[in-house]
């Protein structure tokens, strides 16, 4: 007559719960959190297609490739943003950006309140590290005073060890790989720990911190960047062959843009030498995940260290004649995911069910049958990948493009580009000022920054633009070409027919529209009510992008 | 004022009410009724085999009481020195007495509810008094609006064919939030915090009838509680021979020390004050169970106690500045949660101390385990709760608990307190989480959830896990604080608004 008891109830809700549920006699086994290390390899801007295991076929990674021949390889793997900081919050707390509250780049100390994975573990024991050369997660900006900071904010928190890269003494870029890994590791290899590797080096400027001969592994013989040529670029010469985005943010839909005109559009080789050089960043950055793999083997941890690899997001490399991480298009927002069980457990396995950001955490915690935070928004994907019944990923994915380059563009780029000496042709820069000033005027200053949101499933990706017209009014595109560059509301795209998002299938669908669109809006509100509550008068810092 | 010079002396050796509690874990016994009882001492308390007693009474009577705000600390069976719950003790000494039993909620609107319902006050919704709270457009709470599929204990009963008769003291249990669910009459005096001098009479009378069937009866009076006043006034027996007056005990003392508590986040009481409320509380208590033992001498003349089922209980406690504040509802504490509760077989002569902890949800089931009645359907699904039997034939039943409250808005907690003694209360509106090991720290007066964080991490998930399969995911909403009265007097200001 009466119902199960608690306990049996909430066994139903997730095995975790179950793992220090009322009777520990019956689990007979050790939990995995007494004795199992976890690596979470986090890869800035590195696309899923450009990995071998993936299906590239240059020969880009060798040894993340043979990672994943013993791992479990997710093919559908999405990220919550298309934004670093943004994205791999989500992957650290398992909530939407806008529940954790990291939405821009802008930070205050406390911005983000909520759990975060070394958080967790802490509590169960872990020695936690982090080695990172994704400034995003230790470089502040001062606006008021100009200067960069280090606040010991959202990103260290609950790491007993917080290792950065720095620049050397000749300059170059902090973007390079964090082979502090390693010596931590040789020191630490006795502790149970959460070591995080996170690694810039794939991001632009591309391979800037690829020595030789990798650097130029994959240039074409005897091409020129097409920019050292260009009208404008005045000392040309100092101009560095890296591929940056001082460069490519001004290339919309493959024209390079020189005082409000296209002054050059870009061939097939320049395409391909940017290509090339990202290449040679992923190359490079594959390398160092071999070295790592080595390291663990020789340290005789592999067979007690959980391994996940992920990409935070991709970029785009000249699809739709844009470069960089700007939109959620699909080269943007789909990863590389792979966990390598210490056990070896399903190596090879390759799951097509589509995934996300969100899923790392609560994998990682009840893989260590560590209970599963309740405001935790993503699952578990053990049960998909131990194929268990009804275990079918996530029917739809939800994505915030938050916050808008050109909200980042308001709050200090341009600015700081101003500072560095300009890079502005004449003409532009008589219009700067009042594009700075409508960009000023246009977003609360205090406020929530504006984004778009987008729903995914396996067959069709919508997005939504919520506040097109002022999106069109204050485009970046639309700067640089001082020209109105349509903004779609809606954009509705078949996935497996049109992988590129080349046609927008709004008005030809209708059905599917209603369908994603009533998921979006309803998980739409159901974040605003769970959103991070963001207060105005805390001092911000702003993540750079040097 | 008149004084009883042994009390006082007792006073100086008033140890923390966690150690009486603590005393119960050896057995109830030791501080036992001395008083002749009719029916209930009819020879010295054998022991029996307890697993001999019959478990099923089909087609006998109950009479359910609660004591409105009786701390279980105050309770002579469970461990208190004062002698001032005789009759009370009497039967919990020939019954059994579940000497850990913690209830769903600190008031009595959402607690209450939860006996009669068997669900917690989440899923029975009575969670404060008005449903909506929009002057002059208010809404007040009632249970066939709020969750009108529930069936409630004295439905079921009446289903069976019970004459079911509630006498109550009005206020939270009254009969326009749907206490009188299923029952044939349901008294309680509108506008009052009522007395069982009032409604123990009500009670007999229905009696004279009704008694001839089977009944089950729910006495109920709010002597104990803050807006209880003594008839004739309070003779100050227990309170300190030099106390400066400086409180006399009244309703409106009460009510303003509650919110001074509540606004301040703690009253100005100096020691000697919380001695004089304690003596206040006992004396209420003294005279309450005074009033109860004569409703028992009548109730023996009637023939009837060998064929009736007698529960007896608390909706909550009450709080004495044990965390600076008084009265009851805007915490979740052990002295606002942890309640008596006895249960007396028909004809039953001597009985047992359960120690396990329980919930006041298994109270409806237990009733109705012990009554063997069909069960409707939907009443089996709804249940939440166990049934104590088994305790009673010395099967352990000791359970996590999980308890809330909502308390005119003011705040919004939940609380889980383990089998081992470890205690989390979650305050929704600020994620503030406690954490107490009440074996080692009773008083609840050292916050764990720093050093304890993985304790406080995995109870903080249990916690959630057990409200989200109980249909209400935490997580899903904004807790934001408002005004949801419960006394008139914060609510006439409000409408003036």
């Amino acid at each position: 007559m009466i119902k199960g008891s608690v306990i049996l109830l909430s066994c139903l809700l997730g095995a975790a719960i179950c793992a220090y549920g009322a009777d520990p006699v019956a689990n007979e086994q050790q939990p995995h959190h007494e004795q199992t290390n976890v690596i979470l390899i986090s890869l800035q801007c590195l696309r899923a297609d450009h990995l071998g295991v993936y299906g590239y076929k240059r020969d880009t990674s060798r040894n993340i490739d043979s990672l994943a021949k013993k791992s479990v390889l997710f093919e559908n793997a999405i990220s919550q943003a298309n934004l670093t900081p943004v994205a791999q919050m989500s992957v650290l707390t398992s909530q939407y950006p806008r529940v954790n509250g990291m939405v821009s780049f802008e930070v205050t100390k406390d911005a983000v309140t909520s759990r975060t994975l070394p958080e967790i573990l802490k509590y169960y024991g872990y020695t936690t590290a982090a080695t990172l050369s994704s400034p995003e997660f230790f470089m502040r900006f001062d606006a008021e005073s100009g200067t960069m900071i280090n606040p010991g904010d959202v990103f260290s928190r609950s790491f007993d060890y917080y290792g950065r890269t720095a620049r050397g003494p000749q300059g170059g870029s902090i973007r390079t790989v964090p082979t502090d890994a390693f010596q931590w590791l040789k020191n630490n290899k006795d502790k149970k720990f959460f070591l995080w590797i996170g690694s810039g080096l794939i991001h632009m400027p591309y391979a800037a911190a690829v020595p030789a001969p990798y650097k130029t592994m994959y240039d074409l013989p005897g091409y020129t960047p097409f920019w050292k040529n260009l009208p404008g670029n005045t000392g040309a010469s100092d101009l560095s062959d890296d591929p940056s985005y001082d460069i490519f943010s001004r290339v919309y839909h493959n024209d390079y843009y020189w005082g409000f005109k296209p002054v050059y559009h870009l061939t097939d080789d320049d395409v391909s030498y940017v290509k090339g050089r990202y290449d040679a960043g992923v190359y490079y950055t594959d390398l160092f995940v071999g070295e790592l793999i080595k390291l663990l083997d020789s340290l005789q941890l592999t067979e007690k260290t959980l391994i996940v690899l992920q990409s935070m997001h991709g970029d785009d490399l000249g699809e739709q004649g844009l470069f960089f991480h700007y939109d959620v298009t699909e080269p943007v927002i789909k990863n590389a995911l792979m966990i390598r069980f210490p056990n070896g457990e399903s190596g090879g396995k390759r799951v097509t069910q589509q995934v996300q950001g969100l899923d790392v955490m609560p994998t990682v915690l009840n893989y260590l049958d560590i209970p599963v935070p309740h405001d935790a928004q993503g699952s578990s994907l053990l049960p998909l990948v131990r194929g268990e019944a009804g275990a079918s990923g996530s029917e739809y994915v939800f994505i915030d493009r938050l916050p808008w380059w050109e909200y980042t563009l308001s709050k200090w780029y341009l600015e700081l580009q101003n500072a560095n000496g300009g890079q502005f042709a004449p003409a532009e820069d008589a219009k700067l000022k009042e594009y700075q000033l409508l960009l000023q005027n246009s977003f609360d200053k205090l406020g929530y920054p504006p984004g778009d949101i987008s729903v995914r499933s396996n067959d069709w990706k919508l997005i939504l633009r919520k506040n097109r017209d002022l999106l069109e009014k204050v485009s970046w595109w639309r700067f640089i070409t001082d020209k109105v560059q349509p903004v779609e509301e809606m954009e509705l795209y078949n996935l497996k027919n049109d992988p590129g998002e080349m046609k927008n299938l709004v008005s030809e669908r209708p059905e599917i529209v209603n369908r994603m669109k009533s998921k979006l809006l309803e998980w739409d509100a159901s974040t605003e009510k769970q959103k991070a509550v963001y207060k105005k008068y805390d001092k911000r810092y702003i993540i750079p992008y040097p | 004022m008149s004084h009883n010079e042994n009390q006082n002396e007792f006073d100086c050796k008033l140890i923390n009410r966690r150690e009486f509690i603590k005393k119960t874990a050896v057995g109830a016994g030791l501080v036992a009724a001395t008083m002749a009882m009719p029916g209930f001492m009819l020879g010295k308390a054998e022991a029996i085999d307890l697993s001999q007693i019959p478990m099923k009474y089909k087609d006998y009577n109950v009479i359910f009481v609660s004591f409105d705000a009786l701390q279980a600390a105050h309770v002579g069976s469970l461990g208190y020195a004062r002698d001032v719950t005789p009759t009370i003790d009497a039967i919990a000494k020939e019954g059994f007495s579940f000497a850990n039993t913690i209830s769903t909620a600190s008031w009595t609107v959402p607690a209450s509810m939860t006996w009669f319902t068997g669900v917690y006050p989440s899923e029975h919704r009575l969670t404060n008094k008005f449903a909506v709270f929009n002057p002059p457009n208010n809404v007040l709470s009632n249970l066939k609006k709020l969750s009108p599929d529930l069936m409630t204990l004295a439905e079921v009963l009446k289903n069976n064919g019970y004459a079911t008769g509630g006498f109550t003291g009005n206020a939270g249990v009254n009969g326009f939030f749907g206490y009188d669910q299923g029952f044939d009459t349901y008294f309680y005096e509108k506008g009052k915090f009522g007395s069982m001098g009032v409604s123990i009479p009500k009670a007999q009378e229905w009696l004279k009838d009704n008694g001839k069937k089977k009944f089950f009866m729910f006495l109920h009076g709010y002597d104990i509680h803050g807006q209880g006043i003594p008839e004739g006034g309070f003779d100050y027996r227990f309170v300190d021979k030099g106390y400066d007056k400086r409180y006399t005990g009244s309703k409106e003392e009460q009510e303003a020390l509650r919110e001074e508590g509540l606004e301040k986040g703690e009253t100005t009481l100096r020691e000697e004050d919380i001695r004089f409320w304690r003596a206040i509380y006992d004396e209420k208590i003294q005279r309450t169970d005074a009033l109860f033992k004569k409703f028992l001498v009548d109730f023996e003349k009637t023939g009837l106690m060998d064929k009736t089922l007698f529960v007896l209980t608390s909706d909550h406690g009450t709080e004495f500045h044990e965390h600076k504040r008084f009265d009851h509802g805007f915490s979740l504490y052990d002295e606002l949660i942890h309640v008596p509760l006895v249960i007396k077989l028909p004809g039953q002569k001597a009985g047992r101390v359960i120690n396990d902890q329980v919930s006041s949800i298994d109270v409806m089931p237990t009733i109705l385990d012990l009554l063997d009645v069909q069960m409707p359907e939907k009443a089996k699904n709804q249940i939440r709760g166990a049934s104590l039997t088994p305790a009673l034939k010395g099967s352990k039943v000791a359970k996590d608990v999980f308890f809330e409250t909502d308390y005119r808005l003011y705040t919004f907690k939940r609380g889980i307190q383990t089998v081992d003694g470890w205690k989390l209360i979650y305050t929704m509106e600020n994620k503030g989480r406690e954490l107490y090991n009440v074996k080692k720290d009773p008083g609840e007066k050292v916050n764990l959830a720093e050093k304890e964080p993985r304790k406080a991490y995995e109870l903080e998930q249990r916690l959630f896990a057990h409200f989200k399969s109980i249909g209400h995911d935490l997580t899903a909403r904004r807790w934001e604080t408002g005004l949801n009265p419960v006394y008139d007097s914060q609510a006439k200001p409000a409408v003036k608004k």
